[in-house]
């Protein structure tokens, strides 16, 4: 079992490892950093708690249980980015607003279509992760042995 | 109860629309022919092109009309089948879907009018026939049939599109009517038509592609029926009608069909002779009447072309009915073949007189339709020369001795069995086809008129087909009378020959196609169990199993390069030291990776080296990289460890002794310091040579700023490959799924 200071770090850690990730996926079309390893950096924050508190507590705290439709989701908002402008007659992938074009600034966040589906690879790697991480950790489990 | 129904309900449907289809055939042909011609591929310049002209009209008729009858032969046979193998009947549904699918693909095919949708068509009747052929799923014997009959008819449609793509190399279209209209010979022409034919001539078991279909009997008796008389095997002597216009540009593609033809006659009929199982004599007689086809279709010309047409016509009536009346006497008696039946003619003399009329027909006797197909045939074979008017002879005497010895050892002689009454649908398809012979025989205008509108089209002439009664010794005439006397020679003669008949068929089974293919078949399956068992013994030999072809190839690349300038050694400075110093602790952890043996020890030295490597990346200037190459190894670790606590303890230990084992400790370090050494030249060599052409990259940095965005690498995955990254995460999840059902039966939760 982990001990009392492994179980204050991963608590103390949750919510900066969070607004890490949300900082590297919002920043990354200016700065270091992209969906993916956002969601990767997400999901490890959440692979923390599960090593210091059992996969027991965490789902009982966390709302980790929708990290399947979390992964879908995420899917289908990166297809549908990708495969919406085509039913217009556009190629795939095709920006909104257009290159040059006026872009929606808030703050340093800019609304674009390809950020739109940056957020959906976000989602599904977060997703994947966290549900593959419950299938392990839950088959570990049920075989009686311990991680 | 409730499923009966609905399984009745569905063959009820099944027939109806068969009903419905052929009657709209006929109108539509009656009007003059109709089409639809939309685009489809338009970059492709293919269209959905289907019109219904006389060859369209006469193959649709087949396929709908001998659907009529044999659907509803199906609806009071299948229960009983079903049954009788202890089966759902729920099945029944299945069947019926699947025949209509296949009357459905037949229609397609005959009415298509642009090759690669013809090739479509082509290969979903091969499809739903495998489905069909295989419908008894639960006999071994089935199951090989069916993908016996896939293999030899799906891989010969590979020479089939192979034909069609080259015809469209040559001539930039795959639209028939502007094939035929463009084909002028040539020798890319005649090896397309060559390739088009081989996969024709295999879909009508043409020999030597012709064993698979007396195989395909081991299907249901409606699916024999309706596959081998008017459906699967029409379709190759179809396609060599449809582009018969092409063929005839070149003379040595006729003179291949009409040898393939005739060697077809002399098989099937002398085999048909030879065999006592019912449904396989029908399967040897198909195999020869579709030989008189391609023999005619070889011949040419308008003579040719009519008779080839009327001939199709002609002998599905007749061969249909027969195959539906050894399906009945098998439900009536048991009996499957000759020696088992025997004197039901007045048990049963509706199926007597029925397939009577119909054997008749096939014998080619006067007054059926059937004496017509043989005028014609000997016409067109007379007008070629005497030497195929004997063989035509001969073969039709060979045809007229195994119909008689079909019909007269089914319902003459001694009874050897009991009969069971049977249901009117199993009796009265058989007398409505017999009767159509008869009608054919007598008022031939109708069908006549038929296939001179289907030999006009496969022609591309005028092709009259004059079928009529002379009461004259024209050479028709007797070739037909040499015929009937021929043929009764060899019945009462066959007790004489049989013991060299029985001889020689088994000789041809010990040597022919058959037995190629079956070894064919046997050698592929061993060497793929032997590729298997190198490679995949375990993880380490499938890693030496990439890499060492990898490496000869790389080696190869290597060898024939020039070396001069290849390996430059650049400048080295103060500042490069820390980049130094990173790359040697990855080396060091990979040479620690090299000597560890416990998993867990191997997962934290391999996180080892790629930890060591995102270094390297930040200090050569590639954050993105670092960060992803950082959080990754971080998962990948905790992952791996969680991963070894799944697997059994037996597993690992097993695992870590064989690379322990003396073979391994010289075979691994020898790849892998080999394959390293020759990654290593690659590399260097690749970074000797910067391309100054390449400016893919400039060009980005440029575009970025175009797309709203500053980090080049983000831009570059979610907008410029972002159709990659697409595909990628699409295989996330895909892998996710495949987690969830090797860990959980496929829960996600």
């Amino acid at each position: 079992m982990t001990t009392v200071l492994t179980r204050m770090v991963a608590r103390l850690l949750l919510v900066p490892v969070l607004m890490v990730a949300a900082a590297i996926l919002i920043k990354g079309y200016v700065d270091v950093g992209d969906g993916f390893a956002a969601g990767v950096i997400a999901a490890l924050g959440v692979l923390l708690q599960y090593l210091a508190f059992g996969r027991a507590a965490v789902e009982r705290v966390l709302p980790v249980r929708h990290a399947p439709k979390l992964a879908i989701g995420g899917l289908l908002v990166a297809l549908a980015v990708a495969f919406i402008p085509v039913l217009g007659g556009q190629a795939p992938l095709q920006h909104a607003p257009a290159p040059g074009a006026e872009v929606i600034h808030l703050g340093t966040l800019e609304l674009l279509t390809a950020v739109a589906f940056d957020a959906g690879v976000f989602a599904l790697v977060l997703g994947m992760v966290v549900a593959t991480i419950h299938l392990i950790a839950s088959t570990v489990e049920e075989r009686g042995e311990q991680p | 109860m409730r499923l009966l129904r609905s399984s009745a309900a569905a063959g009820a449907a099944a027939v109806a629309l068969a009903g419905a289809a052929a009657v709209a055939v006929v109108a539509v042909w009656r009007s003059g022919g109709a089409g639809v011609d939309v685009a489809w591929l338009p970059s492709w310049g293919v269209r959905l092109a289907f019109r219904l002209d006389g060859l369209g009209a006469l193959y649709g008729l087949l396929a709908t009309g001998i659907g009529v009858a044999v659907f509803a032969y199906a609806t009071a046979y299948l229960p009983r089948h079903l049954e009788h193998d202890e089966r759902p009947q729920a099945e029944g549904r299945r069947f019926h879907a699947l025949m209509v699918l296949f009357m459905v693909a037949m229609v397609g095919l005959a009415t298509a009018q642009d090759l690669l949708l013809l090739f479509l068509f082509w290969d979903l009747t091969a499809v739903a026939s495998y489905l069909l052929i295989g419908f008894d799923r639960q006999h071994r014997e089935a199951r090989l049939s069916a993908l016996m009959a896939l293999l030899v008819t799906g891989v010969s449609a590979v020479l089939l599109l192979i034909g069609i793509l080259i015809l469209r190399a040559e001539l930039g279209t795959t639209s028939i009517p502007a094939l035929l209209e463009l084909a002028q010979g040539g020798p890319a022409v005649t090896l397309a038509g060559a390739l088009i034919a081989v996969g024709a001539l295999a879909k009508s078991a043409q020999a030597p592609l012709h064993f698979w279909l007396p195989r395909a009997m081991a299907a249901p008796t409606p699916v024999s029926a309706y596959l081998h008389s008017a459906a699967m095997v029409a379709a190759g002597v179809f396609v060599l009608s449809r582009l018969h216009p092409l063929l005839a540009t070149s003379p040595v593609l006729l003179d291949g069909l009409l040898v393939v033809g005739l060697v077809s006659m002399a098989v099937g009929g002398l085999l048909a002779l030879g065999e006592d199982h019912l449904k396989r004599l029908l399967a040897y007689s198909t195999i020869a009447q579709y030989g008189y086809v391609v023999t005619m279709l070889g011949v040419g010309g308008a003579a040719g072309v009519a008779a080839a047409c009327f001939y199709v016509l002609a002998h599905a009536l007749a061969k249909s009915a027969l195959f539906l009346t050894s399906g009945a006497v098998t439900e009536a008696t048991g009996a499957k073949a000759l020696s088992q039946a025997g004197g039901l003619a007045r048990a049963m003399p509706a199926l007597a007189v029925g397939s009577g009329l119909a054997a008749a027909g096939l014998a080619a006797l006067p007054l059926t339709v059937g004496f017509f197909k043989d005028e014609l045939f000997f016409k067109a074979a007379a007008e070629r020369g005497p030497w195929l008017a004997v063989l035509a002879v001969a073969s039709a005497a060979l045809t007229f001795a195994y119909v008689t010895r079909f019909w007269t050892g089914i319902f003459l002689g001694p009874r050897r069995r009991p009969a069971r009454a049977l249901p009117g649908r199993l009796v009265l398809p058989v007398v409505v086809l017999g009767g159509l012979v008869l009608a054919g025989g007598v008022v031939v205008a109708p069908f006549a008129a038929l296939s001179e509108d289907a030999a006009q089209v496969a022609a591309a002439a005028v092709a009259p087909v004059e079928a009529a009664y002379h009461l004259d010794l024209r050479a028709e005439n007797v070739m037909a009378l040499a015929t009937y006397a021929a043929g009764l020679a060899v019945v009462a003669g066959r007790p004489r020959f049989s013991g060299a008949l029985a001889g020689a068929i088994r000789l041809g089974r010990r040597v022919g196609p058959e037995r190629a293919y079956i070894a064919g078949l046997a050698a592929l399956n061993r060497m793929s169990n032997a590729i298997h068992d190198v490679e995949m013994r375990d993880l380490r030999t499938r890693v030496v199993a990439v890499l060492v072809p990898a490496g000869v190839l790389v080696g190869a690349g290597v060898a024939v390069t020039p070396f001069e300038g290849a390996y430059l050694v650049g400048s080295f400075t103060r500042s490069d030291l820390p980049l130094v110093v990173a790359l040697a602790a990855c080396a060091l952890a990979a040479l620690v990776v090299a000597r560890l043996r416990r998993h867990l020890a191997l997962a934290l030295g391999l996180s080892g080296v790629g930890f060591s490597l995102a270094v390297a990346y930040e200090l050569l200037g590639a954050p993105d990289v670092a960060l992803v190459a950082v959080v990754i190894e971080t998962l990948f670790m905790l992952l791996f460890v969680a991963v070894f606590a799944l697997l059994p303890r037996a597993v690992l230990r097993r695992e870590t002794r064989l690379a322990e084992l003396g073979s391994r400790r010289i075979r691994d370090p020898i790849v892998g310091v080999v394959s390293g050494l020759l990654m290593l030249l690659v590399v260097w060599a690749a970074l000797s040579r910067p391309t100054p052409t390449d400016t893919s990259a400039a060009r980005q940095l440029d575009l970025a700023g175009q797309a709203h965005g500053k980090d080049v690498v983000t831009v570059i995955l979610a907008d410029f490959r972002g159709l990659d990254t697409m595909v990628e995460v699409t295989v996330v999840v895909v892998a996710l799924l495949g987690v969830a059902a090797l860990l959980r039966r496929g829960k996600l939760w």
